[in-house]
């Protein structure tokens, strides 16, 4: 790369700067968080403008034509809307600009909650090992043990309809924290072999003073990246469930249940623009966050780094 | 060494068979641990069993019959045991719904080899494109063919499958008309149930391009693999994005070792180095992945059977979920936890084999 080496040693005594400073090198990962931030942007933009309400009821009955194609295509580009409208005449732009939304919202619980409830147990797993280790990471070998979709698929069957996303949030908490608890119980058990760990404990530190000042910390850093890769999945995996009908409840502008509507009434008609814009607004998204995760497991790994040096 | 010692290094195994049967031993705990979870799922699922079967419209005395006959009555953990022990003999009863009357056992012979083939073809393509795409990339780090391969490989795992494939109909189908919709074979063709060698009847693989090559019919083979191309593409792309990612990063780190350089300094060929020392020791983290993402391939092929309408153990698991055909979902959803942690098995043989230092 072509950082200068000198500015790289100065920066190298700041614990988290070369992290930084990779990061921000790497044009990939700027590309990424540009993604992520301009989509947060326009989450934000449709939260604050649109209502949901008007977004999710049908517009069939009205002046305005159902199933038109994008105002800029076609041979009489009549309508005004910019991604056309959809079978109810609702507004796709307007839809898929909420969908952001919708996905990001529930992206970042999915993610916070596996992560958060993922940390605790590899940490406690790590510092108790013994039988505490045994019955809380076999748990986790259990839920790996399954094809992803497939448990998230068989989890949704337990809540009632009514919940909508949040019954896909759930299930997808329960596929994805074991992941986390065994990326965190890797590092934690890397740092426990450290002396200062045995020295606080010495000076009188309790189990719970241990585990989040000095071990939590030390483990920040797989966590973020893991964190950042499955936010990308968590979309596509929420996505997903809607699309089969086990997620977003009708009418609801999420991107799966637009695509899953949108395939059904336009594969076929060859209406291209019913699932067009939801799913290039979905990838775009995850590709976003997958830049970005790329670039900190880059950043992240020093082996990597002495080897661009 | 004489040629009896060189045939004997011929004929020993690769992987002691100890090393196997640990490996299977250790299945036992955590299958047991998955129809636990299986069980408790299916009975914290809403909806009565009796109701699925006999409809709204049954009388009360009918549904209560109903339930006295599927073992609803019997106390919870009598019912647990007697559901661990048929997980353990494959049996999970009768369909209620989607295809009712059949055995879920019959249900599922009939659709694992749908999806496996597709599975198949998807982590062939996957193997054969990722892995050479990945030394190149490696080999030739931060050249236009370096960059064009991560950010294609990137763009392929970011890109959802029910996306992609609705698309690929869009332009193959709908537009050009050179692909098929749906389906797995023209709807004209019929294939038989079994096929003869040297004279004997033999049942089918249930694989419908491997079936139409052993019937020797070639206008069904060609329809198959017609039909099954789209959606093969569709998974092989994904699957070649992460083989050739993992790939990449294990191959950059290998060619910075020491063995490497020593290898070279004796004078080998850089062609003989990469392949001989780089790539088998850059294979041994690749290979767990393809362990792992086949875990993703079967998720995948969940939503392409559903874009594509093929009626595997995907598309079976999304409609039986809807209609609350509960022991359809617990033996499919078995079945493919079982299909999943033995690819691991396998890959954990393959892995040991790769690196010896493992077995001990």
């Amino acid at each position: 790369m072509s950082t200068d080496t000198e500015t790289r040693g100065t920066l190298g005594r700041l614990r988290a700067s070369p992290f930084l400073a990779d990061l921000l090198t790497n044009r990939l990962a700027v590309v990424g968080l540009t993604i992520i931030l301009s989509m947060a942007a326009v989450a934000i933009y449709a939260r604050v403008t649109y209502d949901l309400g008007a977004l999710a009821s049908s517009q069939l009955g009205t002046e305005i034509v159902d199933r038109a194609p994008p105002g800029w295509f076609g041979p009489t580009p009549a309508n005004q809307q910019l991604f056309g409208t959809d079978t109810a005449a609702r507004d796709i732009y307007k839809r898929t600009l909420y969908g952001a939304w919708l996905a990001l919202k529930f992206g970042t619980i999915t993610v916070g909650t596996s992560t958060t409830v993922g940390v605790g147990l590899g940490i406690i797993a790590a510092y108790y090992g013994d039988v505490t280790d045994n019955v809380i990471m076999r748990t986790m070998d259990v839920l790996l043990a399954f094809p992803p979709l497939l448990l998230a698929l068989a989890l949704v069957a337990i809540f009632p309809r009514e919940l909508g996303l949040w019954r896909a949030v759930v299930a997808l908490v329960l596929v994805y924290t074991p992941r986390f608890a065994r990326v965190v119980r890797g590092a934690a058990l890397k740092v426990l072999e450290d002396e200062y760990v045995d020295a606080t404990v010495a000076l009188g530190a309790t189990d719970p003073r241990v585990l989040v000042r000095h071990i939590l910390p030390n483990t920040l850093a797989p966590i973020t990246v893991q964190s950042t890769l499955n936010f990308g999945l968590a979309i596509i995996d929420l996505a997903a469930l809607s699309f089969l009908g086990f997620g977003a409840q009708a009418g609801s502008p999420s991107w799966g249940l637009m695509l899953s509507r949108g395939v059904e009434n336009g594969l076929l008609t060859g209406e291209w623009w019913l699932y067009f814009f939801p799913g290039l607004f979905l990838a775009i998204t995850v590709l976003g966050f997958n830049l970005l995760g790329d670039g900190m497991r880059d950043a992240l790994d020093p082996r990597m780094r002495d080897a661009i040096d | 060494m004489n040629w009896t010692q060189s045939l004997f290094r011929l004929v020993e195994p690769v992987v002691p068979p100890r090393f196997v049967i640990k490996r299977l031993l250790l299945l036992i705990p955590v299958l047991f641990g998955v129809a636990s979870v299986v069980f408790a799922i299916l009975h914290l699922a809403p909806g009565d069993p009796a109701i699925v079967i006999a409809g709204q419209r049954a009388s009360a005395e009918q549904l209560e019959q109903i339930r006295v006959e599927l073992g609803l009555r019997r106390p919870l953990w009598e019912q647990y045991l007697s559901f661990l022990w048929d997980a353990a003999r494959f049996d999970f009863g009768q369909s209620y719904s989607i295809s009712r009357g059949n055995s879920v056992r019959s249900v599922i012979s009939d659709r694992v080899p749908i999806t496996l083939e597709l599975a198949i073809y998807g982590q062939a393509a996957g193997i054969l494109l990722g892995l050479p795409l990945g030394i190149i990339s490696a080999v030739k780090q931060d050249s236009l063919t370096d960059h064009v391969t991560r950010i294609g490989a990137l763009t392929g795992i970011s890109v959802p499958i029910f996306w992609s494939g609705p698309l690929l109909i869009l332009l193959f189908s709908t537009y050009l008309d050179v692909f098929p919709t749906s389906g797995r074979i023209k709807s004209t063709l019929f294939l038989p149930e079994t096929w003869t060698l040297f004279g004997r009847e033999l049942p089918l693989t249930g694989m419908i391009t491997l079936d139409t090559i052993l019937l020797g019919n070639t206008e069904a083979f060609l329809s198959a693999a017609h039909h099954l191309f789209l959606p093969a593409v569709v998974i092989g792309v994904y699957s070649t994005a992460l083989i050739s990612r993992m790939m990449r990063s294990s191959m950059l780190e290998v060619i910075r070792q020491d063995y490497i350089r020593t290898a070279r300094a004796k004078g080998q060929g850089a062609k003989i180095t990469l392949m001989k020392h780089g790539f088998r020791n850059a294979l041994i983290p690749v290979v767990t992945v393809i362990g792992i993402q086949f875990g993703t391939l079967l998720s995948g092929a969940v939503l392409t059977e559903t874009v594509f309408g093929i009626n595997g153990m995907g598309l079976t698991i999304v409609t039986a979920i809807g209609v609350s055909d509960y022991p359809v979902v617990q033996g499919t959803v078995l079945t493919f936890a079982l299909l999943f942690t033995l690819v691991n098995v396998f890959v954990d043989v393959t892995y040991s084999y790769l690196d010896p230092r493992i077995q001990q």
